[in-house]
């Protein structure tokens, strides 16, 4: 065993040690060999490593990861028909992070926000349909398909249905069994999720609670869970247990578009209508989730161990996804008795139903082997789910992980899975009796309404036309709504799905993970996984072809372990503690919102951070430096031949970024911050505003857009200038990378392209830019203060998307006053000038308001910034920083029309290595 | 359960990170995501907690 690999285990264990074995396994060691004991004193501090039960069960020690993942679909197959919608694909930022409250307490923090975008099947219909994904045809050309859920097909007498020319549409003649996934697309949205924890631990057992949320446009969860371990039989048997609870409220939008064409009588109690006539149907329901899971895990030798669980879940209430619709064919009874010619199938596409109770029992086993010969780690593991909708689940999955030289570790990974159609789920659905409108009326003909919240309530009009409920009393006109049925819902099945997560099918996946460690605890990660669906890979095959598909997953992410660092005698706490002793009566740094303002003090220093930026504009549009109406805006805040119609009520940015700094000497520091930017805006429409021109993007509905992903990436070198006592100063020669998407488009609509979305809502500039900065501080006793001067050059004529942002001046002073040593408060004066956007998009993009022309971008602001940074000079949590600022408007002259400024927030943390 | 019994100073190998039951938690939380977002079966992170629609 060598040196290196002994420190790295008496690293992973020394709190255990410390806190639970010193005694007892001294006490074991004795009583069991002498000579045991012998041959381990000559590596005395491995000992506790090697006390340690398997690893498996302990929690970590203190660190922080930040993790970026693209997820990305390959398109479906449409039997040729092209489409214009780009597939599926999702943005995931993650950081998580522990951090040791007392010796045995930790508390946890996890973030996760997902942007997905791009096309989604609705439903699925026989091919031969006159509908389905239907062509769009410029010049006689095919350009693209979109979707048609009500349509006609014809039906032999054994109601098979006759296929059509997927292009042409048409009627080949023949029977054509084949099913088509009908594609309809979404702009942007996000999904963002907290979660906290506590955990406790005693020497032989764990306790952990844990809670959050997460929260979409459409749907909003909160959970929590309970769980622990115990440890017997010498660490070598471990039991663990959990219990959650997961409570979500579902208000599905119904999408504008397809909405008018989707059947909604089953959800008619269900559903309200928010934003007036052109607001949506929102499709409200609640679901509640109980997981329980028991598992064990037992050493088997000095190599191998198995892990084994059991869990539990139990669903109820709201189980469908509201936006699938499952395609029904209504055949008129009477055409069966025409023994002429084929029959006519009315189409129509009914708003899934699923049964709303849902048991669901899976185990679980995994077997870990070491082997010797290559120093590498073989998992195992199989998984069986059953659950009462029918669909029993088969995976099978094998892992090595091996590590390498260099602190390199590569892990291949292969997984089987295999699952079994839900019992109600159907590619489409049959049914003998006519689709027709159908409205009620009692024994006296009068007609019957009903309660809009309640469909047994029943009402009718008394000779005054007064709606009237059972016992004669008035009943307000908007709480009903005439009876009315489309279809004999008796007739059809109770439960039905097209949803081909519910089609039987088998996947096989593989990727690989490889992790780096670099020096003081910290490890970049990176993972790719290759997933293939086939309908022919379903144990015992399965007939879903039509919705195969792949996708490929890749992420990258940076784990810091700050636990590391300190562990005596780690290779790394030689040079940190000589550090901390030596340096850490550190530098005072500069507010929050400052950005390049800082150098580390020594050569071969290494900082990590994170800054999260937020920047909030709400309430009036303004022009120049005063509020206007909407009719300003519509007569001048686009362009002549084009009038405004919509206008923004709110738009937030926020900025995710990570600071990564070194200093390879003691004048240059070099600095690279990855970003994720995400963007929100809600609009409305303009009073008076004019009628939309034929062929352009109507923004309807309730909600706005979201974009999300990865920002720019900035790049310094950091120059030392001036290092005497109490003053400082420094140049930063900044480079932003154009990483962030400048091409984000909104979704077709009403068989229209709404084309690029507005320039404020695309994640980066699309050009190099030239970050330079001189940044000056000084500091006397309590007392600190500095300036700095920046600006950004943008060095391209346009970006890809044709336009190019404008270039920024920003100046800032500001004075701080210690409040107690580790804690300082400051206050800022920000001036910027930012120039109006140059050139156009060169592409179709939308015109709908101030927002789409460039001209409305830029203009001079004040600020006063008020900020409080904290350092932890020793202790535990020594070399973390914490900053915050908000900056507050004090005075703007916009460029044309935008929306009002409210200010904008810097939150810092950074750790000194 | 003494049918088997490791001695404590034998266990280096199992207190290796590759031996650890979920050696990568990042790239393991990652992947179930995406596989409960296509496949039926219960994630196996649900014990955890978590919630989303995960609709598309």
């Amino acid at each position: 065993m060598s040196v290196r690999h002994l420190d790295k285990l008496q690293y992973r264990h020394r709190k255990n040690f410390h806190r639970a074995h010193q005694s007892h396994c001294s006490q074991l060691v004795a009583k069991k060999s002498k000579h045991a004991l012998h041959a381990l004193t000559s590596a005395a501090l491995v000992l506790p490593g090697l006390l340690m039960s398997p690893n498996v069960q302990t929690a970590p020690g203190d660190r922080i990861n930040f993790q970026y993942g693209r997820y990305e679909e390959g398109a479906r197959n449409l039997y040729g028909v092209p489409t214009k919608y780009a597939p599926i694909s999702v943005d995931v930022l993650h950081g998580n992070g522990i951090f040791s409250l007392t010796d045995r307490t930790k508390f946890s923090f996890a973030y996760t926000q997902d942007t997905w975008s791009g096309a989604t099947p609705i439903t699925t219909t026989p091919l031969g349909t006159d509908g389905g994904n239907r062509p769009l045809t410029i010049n006689q050309v095919v350009v693209g398909a979109s979707p048609l859920i009500n349509s006609k097909v014809l039906l032999d007498h054994d109601l098979n249905p006759m296929g059509r020319d997927p292009l042409t549409k048409q009627s080949t003649g023949v029977v054509d069994p084949r099913s088509v996934l009908v594609m309809s697309a979404a702009s942007p949205e996000t999904r963002r999720q907290a979660t906290f924890g506590l955990s406790y631990e005693w020497n032989e057992a764990a306790i952990n609670v844990s809670g959050g949320f997460s929260r979409e446009k459409d749907y909003k969860s909160s959970f929590g869970s309970i769980g622990g371990r115990m440890d017997f039989n010498q660490k070598m048997t471990t039991l663990k247990f959990n219990g959650s609870y997961t409570d979500s409220e579902i208000g599905a939008i119904l999408d504008h578009d397809p909405a008018p064409y989707i059947t909604k009588t089953a959800y008619q109690d269900q559903i309200i209508r928010k934003g007036g006539a052109t607001g949506s149907d929102i499709l409200r329901g609640s679901r509640s989730d109980w997981v329980a899971n028991i598992g064990l895990t037992q050493v088997l030798t000095k190599n191998s161990l198995i892990d084994a669980n059991i869990s539990y879940t139990h669903s109820n209430g709201f189980l469908e996804n509201p936006y699938k619709v499952m395609s029904v064919i209504f055949v008129n009874p009477a055409d069966l008795n025409n023994s002429s010619g084929l029959i006519t199938g009315d189409v129509r596409a009914l708003i899934e139903q699923r049964p709303n109770i849902r048991n669901q029992i899976a185990l679980n086993a995994k077997y870990i082997h070491h082997i010797d010969t290559f120093n590498a780690a073989l998992h195992l593991g199989y998984r069986l789910s059953v659950d009462d909708w029918g669909v029993n689940t088969h995976t099978f999955d094998a892992s090595w992980v091996q590590p390498l030289a260099s602190d390199w570790t590569l892990t291949p990974r292969i997984r089987y899975y295999s699952q079994d159609s839900a019992n109600f789920y159907r590619d489409y659905l049959l049914s003998k009796q006519t689709y027709q409108t159908k409205f009620y009326f009692d024994e006296q003909n009068r007609q019957i309404y009903v309660n809009r919240k309640n469909s047994e309530i029943e009402y009718v009009r008394d000779a005054n036309l007064q709606l009237i409920d059972k016992d004669g009393n008035a009943v307000d006109e908007a709480i009903a709504r005439p009876k009315i049925t489309y279809y004999d819902d008796t007739l059809l099945p109770k439960s039905f799905s097209s949803d081909h997560r519910l089609a039987g099918f088998g996947a096989l996946s593989g990727g690989f993970t490889l992790t780096k460690r670099l020096w003081k605890g910290v490890e970049l990660e990176t993972g790719f996984e290759y997933y293939t669906r086939a309908s022919s890979m379903q144990i015992g095959g399965g007939n879903s072809s039509f919705a195969d598909f792949d996708y490929y997953v890749a992420n990258a992410a940076i784990k810091i372990d700050m636990e590391r660092s300190d562990a005596t005698g780690s290779p790394f706490a030689q040079s940190h503690q000589n550090h901390r002793a030596g340096t850490h009566e550190f530098h005072k740094i500069p507010p929050a919102g400052i950005m390049f303002g800082h150098m580390l003090p020594a050569k071969g220093d290494f900082m990590v951070g994170y800054r999260f930026m937020l920047g909030k504009t709400n309430g009036n549009m303004q022009h120049g430096t005063h509020a206007v109406i909407d009719q300003t805006i519509i007569d001048q805040g686009c362009s002549d031949t084009i009038p405004c119609r919509f206008t923004p009520t709110i738009m937030n940015m926020h900025m995710h970024m990570i600071d990564i700094m070194y200093a390879p000497t003691r004048w240059l520091n070099v600095m690279l911050m990855p970003t994720f930017m995400d963007m929100d805006m809600n609009l409305r429409k303009l009073a008076n505003a004019p009628p939309a021109k034929p062929g352009t993007h109507d923004h309807q509905g309730v909600g706005g857009h979201e974009t999300g992903a990865i920002g720019d990436t900035y790049l310094s070198g950091l120059i030392k200038l001036l290092d005497i006592a109490g003053h400082r100063a420094h140049i930063s020669i900044g480079f932003s990378a154009p990483t962030g998407k400048v091409d984000i488009k909104q979704r077709r609509m009403h068989r229209i392209d709404s084309g690029l979305i507005h320039f404020g809502m695309q994640l980066g500039s699309g050009t190099w830019d030239f970050m330079p900065s001189l940044t000056y501080q000084g500091e006397k006793k309590q007392l600190s203060w500095g300036m700095q001067v920046g600006g950004t050059k943008r060095m391209e004529d346009k970006n890809k998307s044709g336009y190019r942002l404008g270039d920024i001046f920003q100046t800032s002073v500001w004075g701080g006053v210690d409040l107690v040593p580790w804690l300082t408060a400051s206050v800022r004066g920000i001036y910027t000038w930012q120039g109006a956007i140059q050139r156009d998009f060169d592409s179709l993009s939308s015109r709908i308001g101030s927002m789409d022309f460039p001209q409305n971008y830029g203009g001079q602001f004040w600020d006063i910034g008020f900020g409080l940074n904290a350092a932890v000079p020793r202790g535990k949590f020594a070399g973390n920083r914490f900053g915050f600022e908000w900056m507050q408007p004090v005075s703007n002259d916009f460029n044309g029309f935008q929306l009002d400024r409210k200010g904008s927030l810097a939150a810092t943390w950074s750790y000194h290595f | 359960m003494g049918c088997v019994n490791v001695a404590v100073w034998e266990r280096g190998n199992l207190a290796k990170p590759s031996m650890d039951i979920d050696p990568n938690p990042l790239q393991s939380d990652f992947q179930a995501h995406n596989y409960s977002s296509r496949e039926a079966a219960p994630s196996h992170k649900s014990s955890s907690g978590g919630g989303g629609c995960g609709c598309y």
